[in-house]
C-alpha cells in the first residue's frame, strides 16, 4: 500500500495547533510589597449627585509593619460638607460566615471642622479601609467638589489621593415624606414640603393635594389632585380659598429611581430627564396610586419640574410615603 | 465507491443550498408585510393602556364583529387624553390607521374608528371604539 503523506497535513496542521494552544505560560510571580505607605481610594455611591443626598468613598491605606502603624485619616473637600458628614472610625471585611461586611472598629468618631473631617486611629492598625460619606450641602448646587483623601503614619510619613471633581447637580430632593388623608394632605413643589390641613400655607404655593376615597363602583384610593383641576375631581374636597394652581401630572409605575426608592434597581433620574418630559395634554389629578409607582410633575407657573416617587401606600391609615426629585427649569 | 458518496454528498449539499434559497412566491405590501390568502378579518383583543403603560380597563372589551364596534369601560379619572390602544388582529391581518403611540380618546361623541384589513389585502372591516368612563 502507498502511503499519500498529503493527505495528512490537516491532521498535521491540528495537531500543531493544539500543542501551540497548550504552551505553559510564564510562571507568575508575587508582586514585592513596597516599602512606603500607601493609598488608594474608590467612589462606592452611583448616580447624580443630588444636594440632601449622599456621596460614598472607601479610602484604603496600608504600610509594612516594620514602618509602624497608622495614625490618623483625613479628608479634605473642596466645599464644605452638610452635617452628616462623617468618615468612618470602622474597618470592614467580609464574613462568608455572617455573609456581610463585619466592622472593626479602629478609632474614635471623625471630627469635621470646616472642609476637613480627621479619624485618629486608636487601634495598632497596620491596613485599613474607612468609608466617607459627604452630605452634599445645598449650596453646592450647579457647582463641581473636589476631595483630597490623606494618612499618616507613626514615623510622619504622608500620603495623599485626590478624587473628582464631581458635578453636583441642581436638582433638589426629600426622602420620606409622609401624606395622610385629611391631616397632612398638601404638597408644595416650590418649599418641597408637605402641609398640614389646619396649618397656616400660602395658597398659591399649594400644588398638589393628597386624598383617599373608595366608592362602590369606581377606583379611586390614593389620589392626587391639583387644586385647580375640574371640580368634580376634588371630590368632596374643599379647596383653600386662592388655591387653584393647576398642576400637570404625568403617571409612571415600575420608574424606581434608585436615590428615591432606595431598592436593588440601578435606576437614577438626572436633569436630562426632567428637560425630555413632555407635558402637553397631561392631566391634572391622578387616582389609584401604588406603591413603587409615582407621578411627573409640573407646577403651574412651568418654573419646576419634579417627580414624585411613592415609596408605600396605606389604605387603613389612608396615607402614603413619598420621595421627591426637583429640578428648576427657569 | 467512495467517489459516489462524496459526489452523491455534494449533489445534496448544493440542492440544499439552492432550496433554502428559494424567494417565497407571497408578494409584500407597502409595509412589508405577506399579502397572504387569508381572508379573515376581526379583532380578537383589544387594551387600552394608560401613560403609565398599566391597563385603564376597569373590564374586559365587549367586541362585536357584525357591528364593527369596541365597548370599553375605563377606570374613573382615567386620562382619556393620553391611551395607548393595543388590538390583536386575527392571522396576517393589519390596521388602519396605525397605532404609533398615545391616542387622544377624549372625544366621546366621536368614537375613534380603526379598520382591520384581511391578509389577502381584499376584506376590510372598520370597529369604532366606543369609551365609557366607570361610574363615581
Amino acid at each position: 500500500m502507498r502511503i499519500n503523506f498529503r493527505s495528512y497535513t490537516p491532521a498535521l496542521f491540528g495537531i500543531m495547533l493544539l500543542a501551540a494552544s497548550c504552551a505553559k505560560d510564564d510562571a507568575y510571580e508575587t508582586p514585592t510589597t513596597k516599602d512606603q505607605l500607601q493609598n488608594d481610594c474608590i467612589k462606592r455611591s452611583t448616580g447624580p449627585n443630588i444636594s440632601g443626598g449622599m456621596i460614598e468613598f472607601a479610602y484604603a491605606m496600608a504600610l509594612p509593619a516594620s514602618r509602624g502603624k497608622l495614625v490618623s485619616a483625613q479628608v479634605e473637600a473642596s466645599i464644605a460638607g452638610a452635617s452628616g458628614t462623617y468618615l468612618e472610625n470602622n474597618s470592614y471585611y467580609y464574613s462568608i460566615e455572617q455573609q456581610k461586611d463585619v466592622p472593626v472598629k479602629i478609632g474614635e468618631p471623625s471630627v469635621t471642622t470646616g472642609t476637613t473631617t480627621v479619624t485618629t486611629f486608636t487601634k495598632d492598625t497596620m491596613a485599613s479601609t474607612l468609608r466617607f460619606f459627604y452630605q452634599i450641602p445645598e449650596e453646592a448646587k450647579g457647582k463641581s467638589v473636589t476631595f483630597t483623601f490623606s494618612a499618616k503614619s507613626s514615623n510622619g510619613e504622608n500620603v495623599s489621593y485626590k478624587m473628582g471633581p464631581y458635578e453636583i447637580s441642581t436638582m433638589d430632593m426629600k426622602l420620606d415624606l409622609n401624606m395622610t388623608d385629611g391631616d397632612s394632605t398638601y404638597f408644595s413643589v416650590a418649599d418641597m414640603k408637605v402641609y398640614a390641613k389646619n396649618q397656616t400655607v400660602d395658597a398659591s404655593k399649594i400644588d398638589l393635594i393628597y386624598m383617599y376615597r373608595t366608592s362602590a363602583t369606581a377606583s379611586l384610593k390614593h389620589a392626587l389632585v391639583s387644586p385647580g383641576a375640574p371640580k368634580e375631581y376634588l371630590q368632596d374636597f374643599v379647596v383653600p380659598g386662592g388655591a387653584a394652581n393647576v398642576t400637570k401630572l404625568m403617571k409612571t409605575f415600575n420608574l424606581r429611581d434608585q436615590q428615591l426608592a432606595r431598592l436593588q434597581y440601578g435606576v437614577f433620574i438626572t436633569d436630562l430627564d426632567f428637560k425630555a418630559v413632555d407635558f402637553t395634554n397631561q392631566p391634572s389629578y391622578l387616582f389609584n396610586l401604588k406603591g413603587e409607582g409615582g407621578t411627573w410633575v409640573e407646577t403651574a407657573d412651568g418654573k419646576y419640574r419634579a417627580y414624585i416617587y411613592i415609596n408605600k401606600v396605606d389604605d387603613a391609615k389612608k396615607s402614603m410615603v413619598i420621595s421627591v426629585k426637583r429640578y428648576q427649569v427657569k | 465507491m467512495k467517489k459516489f458518496v462524496i459526489i452523491s454528498g455534494l449533489i445534496l449539499f448544493f440542492a440544499g443550498m439552492i432550496s433554502s434559497c428559494k424567494k417565497n412566491d407571497l408578494p409584500v405590501d407597502e409595509d412589508g408585510l405577506l399579502i397572504t390568502t387569508r381572508t379573515d378579518c376581526y379583532v380578537t383583543n383589544f387594551e387600552l393602556l394608560g401613560s403609565d403603560f398599566q391597563t385603564v380597563r376597569s373590564k374586559a372589551p365587549v367586541i362585536d364583529t357584525a357591528l364593527g364596534t369596541i365597548t370599553q369601560e375605563v377606570f374613573y379619572g382615567a386620562d382619556l387624553k393620553n391611551l395607548w390602544p393595543q388590538l390583536s388582529l386575527a392571522q396576517d391581518c393589519k390596521l388602519e390607521p396605525k397605532i404609533t403611540g398615545k391616542t387622544d380618546f377624549s372625544d366621546l361623541a366621536n368614537p375613534r374608528q380603526y379598520t382591520v384589513v384581511s391578509g389577502n389585502r381584499q376584506i376590510r372591516k372598520t370597529y369604532k371604539i366606543i369609551i365609557t368612563v366607570q361610574p363615581k
